[in-house]
């Protein structure tokens, strides 16, 4: 996807009315204000909001899919649908990030449903400012390994251990995100570290881990 | 330490890992969000008309009015049987009115001043 109003046909019909039940934070009125700010013409809020949101969101997109391509996509496609709605946005009634998650969560799921099998050179690689090679190495085995024992467990188990233990969102959001309860994001994530333990048992000392 | 206590350790670890080093964000991917954002950013007639827009309630507001619009319409055009027609009656009283207003001019007043 690049630009173009085809992108915004799809089955993510958020609304920020449909996710009042989350109370927002200051951080996250911060966020409402440059929308609001974007929405009434002022150009650099869109450079703020977008500076702040669209590398958490492909984060999100890359640990849940696997492929940074397409990951570049989600997050472009969702934050476009954010400018959309941004004329719309009640300040107040739902946090921006946690909508930009759950559209980024949805569209991933749609990815998913379309293919199930990853290739694990696509991930993007971690950005480190100056490891030496050895680091390099081990740092790059450790992530590829997180990564496919992450590509191992169902969607939302995976979604739900990322968005908890790695992006650190309470389960409130995470519920919210996922339009599930919040028992239900302790049972995914409770379940989907179990499934990452199983997959990763046996790499410990290839992981530079003592045993 | 247990083995699971263990596992859990090398899972936090690797969290930690990711949380420290997350994918960059190409600055390519970046430019064409801020391009987007650039480019369906509304004017500010937009925003106006917006604004007026919601003050007449949106489109339920609009609804209401095109609603009420076509119901008054149609009773105008065949009202129910039993339904006074205040038309007629409003007309007829006028008439009646008419008929019955007193002839100032019999009080003889243009007369007496000549």
């Amino acid at each position: 996807m690049r630009t173009g109003p085809a992108c915004l046909a799809g089955p993510v019909g958020l609304t920020p009315e449909s996710m009042h039940h989350f109370p927002p934070d200051p951080a996250s009125d911060a966020e409402a204000l440059l929308l609001a700010r974007y929405a009434g013409g002022d150009a650099a809020a869109a450079r703020v909001l977008a500076s702040q949101l669209a590398p958490r969101l492909f984060a999100h997109a890359v640990r849940v899919l696997g492929d940074g391509h397409e990951a570049e996509d989600v997050t472009q496609e969702a934050l476009l649908r954010l400018w959309k709605i941004a004329p719309d946005w009640r300040a107040g009634e739902a946090k921006v990030s946690t909508w930009c998650y759950r559209v980024v969560a949805n569209l991933c799921t749609d990815r998913l449903r379309k293919r199930r099998s990853v290739p694990l050179e696509d991930v993007a690689e971690p950005a480190d400012p100056r490891p030496d090679a050895a680091q390099l190495l081990q740092q790059r085995a450790r992530a590829d390994a997180l990564q496919a024992a992450l590509q191992s467990l169902p969607d939302r188990q995976r979604q739900a251990v990322v968005l908890r233990h790695i992006e650190g969102l309470a389960n409130p959001e995470i519920a919210q995100i996922l339009d599930i309860g919040v028992e239900a994001v302790e049972s995914l994530t409770a379940r989907g570290k179990r499934g990452l333990v199983a997959a990763l048992a046996g790499q410990k000392e290839a992981l530079g881990y003592e045993t | 330490m247990t083995k699971s206590e263990h596992s859990d350790d090398v899972l936090e670890a690797l969290f930690a890992e990711a949380r420290s080093h997350p994918p960059a964000l190409p600055d390519r991917v970046l430019a064409r969000v801020i391009e987007d954002a650039r480019r369906l950013q509304p004017s500010s007639a937009g925003n106006r008309m917006r604004g007026w827009w919601r003050m007449l309630g949106g489109l339920p507001g609009l609804g209401g009015l095109v609603t009420a619009t076509c119901v008054g319409f149609w009773l105008g055009v065949a009202p129910p049987e039993g339904m006074p027609d205040l038309a007629d009656q409003i007309l007829g009283q006028q008439v009646m009115a008419d008929e019955t207003a007193p002839d100032l001019s019999g009080f003889g007043w243009d007369i007496e001043e000549g």
